[in-house]
């Protein structure tokens, strides 16, 4: 099992409760998923000023206050459609703090590709009800179906028991997820003959293993961490050229000689 | 894997054989667990040819502008030219590769380690042949010498030059001063001259024709000997490579070079560092 190293959050995102039938477990729902990925400021070049985005009318230039903003759609070139907040709200689903769990299934029968983001579900003054949901989810291995509003979009989801929790996982709509079929090429491949076949199932051997997420890092951001460290002091910062094909070669032979080195 | 940032990789280095700086640093990454163990703790002089073996090289002592922290570096006084001389210690593999990258293709190595330079571990027959005399003589008188000394109960070890010569030492214990490694390697050179006509043994005789010269002053602390496994700048990327005495008849001069050393699976000095020698 893989370690998760991710930060908990300290604020819910979410509050309600679970109802099947006639049981209700009120919970907390915290963002499982952390976006790590490294994101830069924008500034202006020569003097690091911070820079803002404004709205701004493409007409006559003016910025609009938050105000005087209003959503449309827009059904021809240049033609819009305005809608008044009233309006919206009547449309947007109630947030009616509820995740009602319709049926039940066996969570390995949902296609992986549906899930979406993954909440922690974590009880509200609710220990006793939740620990008896937990434990049934765990028993069964089952996942209940359901769905969810969060803020003004609602989603369909899963709630299931995962490291002693129960975690819920929001899926895409079936008009969101394309069938690689639908891909030309897809229809183009070969059938390999059986000689290479054989080959290529005894290097998948070979290379079988257990799956470790650990062992992948976000090596961009370590560098530009160590980069920010290096120009704090001061450094001055020697531009490194992407690896050549011939570095990449070299590294080959350096492998080899490491391991044997270590031998030693 | 490494802290080195090749450059340049694809600058031709011996144009001869279009091998590259690419293929030079290979060369050193696949013969490293062999050459290390000679570098370690040694002031390295190196020859560096920048622009290829095509345009001059030169000697270098000091370590250069641009010498990362992580390379180990030997601080001592030199009398001729009246300051101190920072040599590079080449200890482990990215010192080395850091080493090929400045094309340095020739390492040379001191005959005493850093902890006390003044007490050589090797002492050094260096065999230099005077057309026409080459190779052939200088393995001839190599053999002659083992011969003497397997009667002092020493045991020697034999790599080529990578040019004409043949280079054979001693690892000694690091108890003896230059002057009693050069003095012990001048008597016997005498001896043997007395006995054969083709060895000479002071080098006022170096330019007569057809002799070997056994150069006994290269047992100096200033003095260095190329490597063993360490490239030649010479046309055809020859290597000073280790070879066993029974070997040692048959080799021709360029047997040894960048293409086939790093495959070669024997080691026939497998035993130089068992036990450090005496000679008295």
């Amino acid at each position: 099992m893989s370690v998760l190293k991710g930060k908990p959050s300290t604020r819910s995102v979410w509050t309600g409760r679970i109802s099947i039938g006639l049981v209700n477990v009120p919970v907390k729902a915290y963002t499982m998923i952390k976006d790590e990925s490294f994101s830069f400021k924008y500034v202006r070049k020569d003097d690091a000023c911070p820079l803002k985005y404004e709205r701004v009318c493409t007409l006559d230039r003016e910025v609009v206050p938050w105000s005087d903003v209003g959503q449309a759609v827009e059904v021809r070139k240049d033609e819009y459609v305005v809608f008044t907040k009233e309006e919206l709200d009547a449309l947007r689903p109630e947030s009616n703090k509820k995740i009602s769990l319709r049926k039940f299934v066996p969570l390995s029968q949902v296609d992986r590709v549906f899930f979406d983001k993954s909440y922690v579900l974590v009880p509200d003054k609710s220990e006793d009800s939740y620990g008896l949901l937990l434990e049934a989810f765990r028993e069964k291995g089952l996942a209940g179906v359901g769905t969810f509003t969060l803020r003004t979009k609602e989603y369909p989801v899963l709630v299931y028991h995962y490291r002693d929790s129960l975690v819920l996982t929001t899926l895409r709509y079936s008009d969101e997820v394309v069938d690689p079929r639908s891909y030309e090429e897809i229809g183009k491949v070969q059938e390999p003959t059986r000689e290479e076949l054989d080959i290529a199932l005894k290097i998948m051997e070979n290379l079988t293993g257990d799956f470790d997420v650990t062992e992948f890092k976000d090596t961009f951001k370590e560098r530009v961490e160590g980069l920010v460290e290096q120009k704090m002091k001061g450094e001055v910062i020697a531009v490194e050229e992407p690896k050549t094909e011939e570095v990449r070669e070299l590294m080959t032979a350096l492998r080899d000689t490491l391991a044997q080195l270590q031998k030693t | 894997m490494t802290r080195v940032r090749f450059t340049n990789l694809d600058k031709t280095m011996y144009p001869e054989l279009k091998l590259s700086k690419k293929d030079v640093v290979e060369y050193y990454i696949r013969v490293a667990p062999r050459i290390l163990p000679f570098l370690r703790d040694r002031a390295l002089v190196r020859t560096r040819y920048p622009d290829g073996i095509q345009v001059d090289g030169f000697y270098e002592k000091d370590a250069p502008s641009g010498t990362p922290d992580w390379v180990r570096t030997f601080v001592k006084y030199s009398k001729s030219v009246e300051k101190d001389t920072h040599y590079v210690v080449c200890d482990d593999l990215d010192t080395l590769l850091w080493l090929a990258n400045l094309a340095s293709l020739e390492l040379h190595m001191p005959l005493s380690r850093v902890a006390d330079t003044s007490k050589p571990d090797f002492v050094l027959f260096d065999l230099d042949p005077e057309p026409p005399a080459g190779i052939g003589e200088a393995v001839e008188a190599a053999m002659i010498i083992r011969e003497a000394l397997d009667e002092r109960g020493v045991k020697p070890y034999v790599k080529t030059s990578g040019r004409k010569g043949v280079h054979v030492l001693i690892h000694v214990k690091p108890i003896y001063s230059f002057m009693q490694t050069s003095g012990y390697v001048h008597e016997m050179a005498k001896e043997l001259a007395a006995r054969h006509g083709f060895i000479v043994s002071e080098r006022r005789q170096t330019n007569v024709p057809g002799t070997v010269l056994i150069d006994y002053p290269q047992n100096s602390e200033r003095s260095t000997v190329v490597a063993p496994y360490s490239l030649r700048a010479v046309r055809e990327a020859t290597v000073s490579t280790p070879v066993t005495w029974d070997a040692l008849p048959s080799v021709r001069p360029f047997d040894f070079n960048i293409y086939n050393v790093p495959g070669l699976t024997e080691d026939p000095w497998r035993d130089i560092w068992d036990e450090p020698q005496e000679i008295t």
